[in-house]
């Protein structure tokens, strides 16, 4: 391989093509001769009819573009970063974090805080926990390293709101406990590979 | 061709102008605002979008909500400006938009029935003022519109505006130019400058219609007057991407409404001369009224729909296009259309 | 010191003869991984992993010395091999819990499963059922999660003393024996080891009976052993450590605030623990666990302030005590100089007398030795003066350290008799003597270690006056042979049969007493041959001093003759300052004997009251709240940071309103005494940590300084004045020291009367100690290492001002009554 691409050190040059785009006229006459082609060509007409029939289209047929956003939306992907979920495990109810810090630790923005405790139960509870959405930059770092999915991104992109605080406790966060049963798996970012299962390997433990 | 139908008609008053010229100034303001709304919903569709639709039914009252926002904002006059300029550079505007449109045929003319008080019995002409000089009256009045944007560029103290000023004086008077001489072959045609002469020797069908005689005259028309009322793609007096808004930089309010109401009259004016010089006019009749409705509408549709569709051009293009190549075509049609006429 | 040259991966370093392999190969920052050895301890060979290979053999690096010329390979595949099965073996059945462990981030077994690149696991067990248990008010055990590595019950023997723990079994399942062929040898070894055990308690129950210190849990590699009160309260990446001095005994150690933001409403920063560079400093249990004693909240009241600014325009006492920093110290005599006020500080007054008499007498600036080096050489100590258990961790930890590391040997005199200090070795000699015959056990060292040649003459005479030999008949058993006739019963032979039978005999015997021994409670007629034992193989020898020589009526004569065994022997000799920065105020401080007049009393009582307590006139800063240095027993000035925001006004604020002061108190360290042994070193210059071979680079030492002296002129003792009846002894139970180790809320010892388990019962519940110039009433608290009668009375709660009820002596006849 050759060296001659890190010479040009002319930063998104490396990339460009070149269309051909003809010869520009230089004599008078070559430059009329391109006025009347252009003119007379219908270009200009073509234009005019790709617009018309867009709007055909879009009238009759059915192909308006235009989303009714607050009483529309759009199925967005599974792994769109927006306000954060808590999420519960199915069968206990029980929150699924288990306060390990990692998120805390990862997070470039410094904007999650957790108080932890031991607890009656002899576990680590986690007492509140904190994320400064005024700081997040909802890179998914979080989401990402968590080990056991509890901190995941949610749908949720409507955060206007009178109080900022309003998104920002454990509770907010956390999944209602009587909308369990709605609680949708997390498939985004730092979940589970679909192929998860042949990259284990497996301990032997034959108990 | 020599007789005219004004005989006919009862006698104008004073009167029935002053109603003929509040009847323009409501209907035409209503119907600039309303073009808004139209040019809205047609970029809208031709991008497969839906437009204004949260106003009223499908965004019909938009207008209104854009009106009272306009009213009620707030006047402000930049620090540097030449107020007094400044404040009276949009009144140019629309005010010389709306003189133009005094010597046009709009609707039909009508006497007040009997029964309303006071006015009963008046006659209100189509025309407010059926000068014989029709033509040139409105193509003077529409040039000297081109002090509203060069004024209101030049007092507001700041670089677009400076910018959209001057290019508001090259493009005005450079066009002007071109709409005269290329109006000038169906004038020879015709043989009068009066709006009304034009529609009467066009009255006998679309074989009738001079558009047929002076297909170029007409498209060099349509071009200058695309140029003339700053429209895409001549569109660079107030162009975003180079001069923010040009003349219109520091407007806002209802200020920066009236240069869209004169805008808006000017391309009704600029349809409706076109409508009656090239496409006929009006015809008798309650229904030919419709005819030229039809004519404006298709006029103003084609301004929106170009806006819709082409690129605008540069400003060097702009001069490149009326001194080379548009103004010696018009010449040369003048020419042509004197020598088979003399013929 | 002689040094050895060796050879580790082909570089070559000079290193100190006797070395470990491993110490050496540390000290030249030479990594050899290992989980189960710590530095002043004894290898315990549980983990294996620093397997090296020395001159072509395989050998454990934490108990194979350095020879000349030995060339020493870390990685050989073979080795690499053995370690990498060792640390998944430590994986096998480790709970996968580290999202929530404590030690998550600075745990050992993470580290060295990452560092040996175990990925996959070949070896597997069925797991037995380990629960969780409560040891005590400060330990959580885990079972589960530890790794048997042994580190906790080796410092717990080897250093603390208490020997608190011991492995267990463990009752899991036998290995399979097919791992025996197809694993490396060792980890194979130390996998059978590690599965039959399990650690607990040693005293057989499920509580340990220990001085609470939390050595165990600091050293633990793994989060098996943690702090009950910080379990689940944070992860270690998230504490930020300030480095320090523990404030509270005179030991000066070397420790980390570990603080964090108290809460998410709160902010403000807390202390969530204490850690030590544990392979170089142990801490007791006040340094370890009494860290909140900070004076909260404070703002600066000014009112407060012109009142304390007028306070001390007429005060004519300052009464404070010993936790104060060198800086602080300063101030006060800087003030008394400028101004006049006395200062009164009874804790540290009978300190500094008796520091003036030893130097007077000795010569030197100060005593001779230090904890540090009294580990790293001694191998025989002697304690007197001072309830090793009770006055100063380091000086118990350094006496148990020299018996468990360098083979040695003890002698402990005290009159209250302890349970403990005889577990310490084997070679440990307890007089418990009655209190007022100190000086008979200095006159007693004399005649064991002094050069009787160097020795004056009248005290040569003095001390053989209690040499006497008697006679003494005693009976002996002896064997001897009987012959008889033995009739076979089958046969009806008769045959001669020898029999040895034993038989008592009298015999005379000449018994050399010596009346010191006897007068000391010691017993003279087997001490000479348990002495003899003791001195086997004997070259470094210590002594050490505590308080109760300090508060004594002879202090001069006791300390004339410590003065004199440093001359004549070649013992040498570390006093332990009563508290916290005794020392340093002792040096600094030109103190008064009485207080007078209108008195501002510094964390004391006063007719003003400043206090970092938080209860007096005017909030001061505890010693977590402020920078500065302290003096610390091995007479090195220790720098110490703050901690905690503190928002009040501090010492330096009054001192510059009243006279010319400096802008900071750290501006005060460039300023200490250079007549005293200080360097006038700016606190920022001022170094703060441990190098990799142990070398302790805090602060710096004082200068010292010797000077030739007459032998002293030494007095005898009056063998009368020994306390008889009820005694009370001064003296503070194990994690106590002041008001401020009294505040922490993981301190739990309560102020009372401590006394033996008999003593207790016969007090009954509550006393009234009745004393010559008043009476208290305290409750009698249970001490089951404490033996015989006299009883321990707590003197941390200034409040209740135990020192003006002893005086000038920690012993005191009183009057007991039932409450």
């Amino acid at each position: 391989m050759g060296l001659e691409q890190f010479k040009n050190r002319n930063v998104g040059t490396q990339n460009y093509k070149t269309l051909d785009l003809g010869k520009t006229p230089t004599r008078g006459l070559d430059k009329f001769k391109q006025v009347v082609n252009r003119t007379f060509k219908g270009e200009l007409f073509v234009g005019l009819w790709v617009t018309l029939r867009e709007m055909i289209n879009a009238l009759f047929r059915g192909e308006m573009h235009t989303v009714k956003y607050p009483f529309e939306k759009l199925p967005i992907s599974p792994r769109y970063r927006a306000i954060h979920d808590m999420l519960r495990l199915l069968e206990s109810g029980h929150y699924r974090c288990i306060g390990c810090g990692l998120c805390e630790k990862i997070c470039i923005s410094n904007c999650i805080t957790m108080d932890t405790r031991y607890d009656e139960n002899q576990r680590k509870e986690v007492s509140e926990y904190t994320i400064n959405f005024g700081r997040c930059i909802f890179c998914g770092y979080c989401a990402e390293v968590c080990p056991e999915l509890a901190i995941v991104h949610g749908p949720r992109y409507e955060n206007a709101s009178e109080q900022r605080a309003s998104f920002s406790l454990f509770e907010d966060m956390l999944t209602p406990i009587d909308k369990l049963n709605l609680q949708q798996e997390y498939e985004g970012f730092g979940a589970v590979s679909p192929n998860a299962d042949d990259n284990i390997k497996q301990t032997p433990l034959a108990y | 061709m020599e007789t005219t139908l004004v005989e006919n008609l009862p006698e104008v008053t004073a009167v029935g102008v002053l109603i003929k010229a509040i009847i323009i100034l409501a209907v035409i303001s209503a119907i600039a605002g309303f073009g808004t709304y139209i040019e809205r919903k047609v970029l809208a569709f031709m991008q497969r979008r839906l437009g204004p639709m949260h106003v009223g039914p499908y965004g019909l009252l938009q207008l209104a909500a854009d009106g009272i926002k306009l009213f009620t904002k707030e006047d402000i006059v930049p620090q540097n400006a030449n107020k007094f300029i400044f404040m009276i550079a949009p009144i140019i505007t629309a005010a010389t938009a709306f003189i133009a449109l005094a010597a046009v045929p709009v609707f039909p003319d009508f006497t007040i029935p009997e029964f309303i008080p006071l006015l009963g019995g008046t006659f209100v002409p189509s025309i407010a003022a059926d000068l014989n000089i029709g033509i040139l009256f409105v193509l003077g009045m529409m040039a000297s519109g081109l002090y509203g944007p060069l004024l209101a560029g030049m007092s507001q103290a700041n670089k677009w505006g400076i910018i959209g000023a001057a290019r508001t004086a090259v493009q005005f008077l450079s066009y002007e130019v071109v709409t005269g001489l290329s109006i000038l072959a169906p004038i020879m045609i015709v043989g009068s400058l009066s709006f009304v002469d034009f529609n009467n020797a066009q009255s006998e069908g679309i074989g009738s219609w001079l558009i047929w005689q002076q297909p170029v005259a007409f498209v060099l028309f349509l071009i200058a007057g695309f140029a003339e009322t700053n429209r895409t793609p001549f569109d660079l007096l107030e162009h975003e991407a180079e001069v923010v808004s040009g003349y219109a930089t520091e407007y806002s309010g209802m200020r920066w409404g009236m240069f869209f109401i004169g805008e808006y009259a000017n391309m009704i004016t600029i349809s409706i001369i076109a409508a009656i010089v090239f496409l006929g006019g009006y015809s008798e009749g309650t229904l030919g009224w419709l005819t030229i409705v039809l004519k404006v509408g298709f006029f103003f549709l084609l301004m929106l729909w170009v806006r819709a569709s082409w690129p605008h051009i540069r400003p060097d293009q702009l001069m490149w296009l009326c001194w080379k190549v548009l103004m010696p075509i018009a010449v040369i049609n003048v020419v042509i259309t004197g020598i088979v006429m003399m013929v | 010191m002689s040094t050895v040259n060796i050879k580790i991966d082909g570089k070559e370093f000079a290193v100190k003869e006797g070395e470990y392999i491993l110490n050496a190969a540390r000290a030249n920052n030479v990594f050899i991984p290992a989980i189960c050895y710590l530095t002043r301890c004894s290898p315990t060979l549980a983990c294996r992993l620093c397997l090296v290979e020395a001159d072509g053999k395989q050998v454990y690096a934490c108990n194979a010395k350095v020879k000349e010329g030995m060339e020493i390979t870390v990685d050989t595949p073979n080795i690499l091999e053995e370690r990498r099965a060792i640390m998944e073996v430590y994986d096998v059945n480790h709970p996968l819990q580290c999202g929530v462990c404590d030690k998550s981030g600075e745990c050992e077994l993470q580290n060295y499963t990452l560092e040996l690149g175990v990925d996959s696991q070949s070896y597997m067990i069925p797991d037995t059922k380990r629960e969780t248990k409560n040891w005590s008010s400060v330990l959580h055990y885990d079972a589960g999660l530890c790794i048997v590595c042994e580190r906790c019950t080796t410092v717990c023997k080897d250093m603390i003393g208490d020997a608190a723990l011991t492995t267990v079994k463990r009752g899991g399942e036998a290995l399979d024996k097919g791992f025996k062929e197809t694993m490396p040898k060792d980890a194979y070894a130390m996998w059978n080891k590690l599965q039959k055990s399990v650690i607990a308690p040693s005293n057989g129950t499920e509580f340990t009976d220990c001085s609470d210190c939390g050595e165990c849990a600091a050293v633990c590699p793994v989060g098996a052993l943690v702090s009950r009160d910080f379990q689940y309260t944070s992860n270690a990446w998230d504490l930020k450590r300030v480095p320090a001095v523990s404030a509270h005994s005179s030991d000066g150690f070397q420790i980390y605030y570990e603080v964090k933001p108290t809460s998410i409403e709160d902010r403000s920063e807390k202390i969530y623990r204490v850690t030590n560079e544990w392979n170089y400093v142990s801490l007791d249990g006040a340094a370890r666990f009494a860290y909140d004693f900070e004076n909260r909240d404070v703002v600066k009241d000014e009112q407060a302030f012109e009142k304390a600014v007028e306070a001390f325009k007429k005060a004519q006492t300052i009464r404070f005590n010993s936790v104060i920093t060198n800086e602080e110290a300063l101030m006060l005599q800087t003030l008394k100089e400028k101004m006049g006020i006395k200062l009164y500080n009874p804790e540290v007054r009978a300190f500094q007398k008796f520091l003036g008499y030893y130097q007077k007498a000795s010569g030197n600036r100060f005593y001779t030795t230090d904890t540090d080096a009294v580990m790293k050489k001694s191998d025989f100590v002697i304690a007197m003066g001072t309830a090793l258990r009770n006055d100063s961790p380091g000086l118990k930890y350094a006496f148990n350290n020299v018996q468990k590391m360098n083979k040695g040997a003890g002698l402990y005199f005290h009159p209250v008799g302890d349970t403990l200090i005889p577990s310490f070795g084997k070679n440990v000699e307890c007089f418990t003597h009655k209190p007022g015959l100190e000086e008979a056990a200095l006159y007693l060292v004399l005649d064991l270690f002094a050069d009787k040649e160097k020795l004056p003459d009248d005290v040569k005479e003095y001390i053989a006056s209690f040499k006497s030999s008697e006679k003494k008949t005693i009976k002996e058993k002896v064997m001897k042979d009987v012959t008889e006739m033995v009739k076979d019963e089958e046969t009806g032979e008769e045959k001669e049969v020898t029999k040895k039978v034993p038989e008592m005999v009298e015999k005379e015997i000449t018994i050399e007493r010596n009346g010191l021994v006897d007068l000391l409670g010691g017993n003279s007629e087997k001490f000479e041959e348990v002495f003899a034992k003791m001195m086997k193989k004997k070259e470094s020898f210590s002594m050490m001093i505590g308080e109760d020589f300090y508060y004594h009526d002879k202090a001069e004569n006791l300390a004339k003759l410590i003065a004199l065994v440093e001359e004549t022997s070649e013992i040498d000799v570390v006093m332990a300052p009563p508290k916290s920065n005794a020392l340093g105020v002792a040096l600094i401080c030109d103190l008064d004997d009485e207080a007078e007049g209108y008195t501002v009393g510094y964390n004391e009582n006063g007719d003003f009251r400043l206090s970092a307590l938080g209860d007096g006139d005017l909030d001061m800063p505890a010693m977590n709240q402020q920078e500065g240095t302290l003096t610390n027993m091995s007479k090195r000035v220790v720098p110490t940071n703050a901690a905690l925001e503190y928002g009040g006004y501090e010492l330096n604020d009054i001192v510059s309103a009243l006279i010319d002061g400096e802008r900071e108190t750290i501006d005060w360290t460039v300023k200490l005494p250079t007549a005293k042994g200080y360097k006038a070193i700016a606190f920022d210059d001022l170094e703060n940590g441990y190098s990799n071979d142990g070398t302790e680079n805090r602060g710096y030492l004082l200068k010292t300084s010797t000077r030739k002296v007459k032998m002293p002129k030494v007095e005898k003792f009056d063998e009368a004045s020994a306390l008889e009846g009820e005694i009370v002894y001064r003296c503070n139970p194990g994690r106590q020291f002041s008001d401020f180790t009294d505040k922490a809320h993981e301190i739990f010892e309560p102020f009372g009367l401590y006394a033996s388990i008999a003593k207790a019962e016969e007090l009954g519940e509550k006393v009234e100690i009745i004393f010559e110039n008043g009476s208290i009433i305290v409750d009698v608290i249970v001490d089951d290492k404490i033996e015989g009668d006299i009883t321990k009375l707590s003197d941390f709660k200034s409040a209740k001002d135990v020192y003006t009820l002893f005086g000038e002596s920690r012993y005191k006849t009183v009057t007991m009554r039932k409450v």
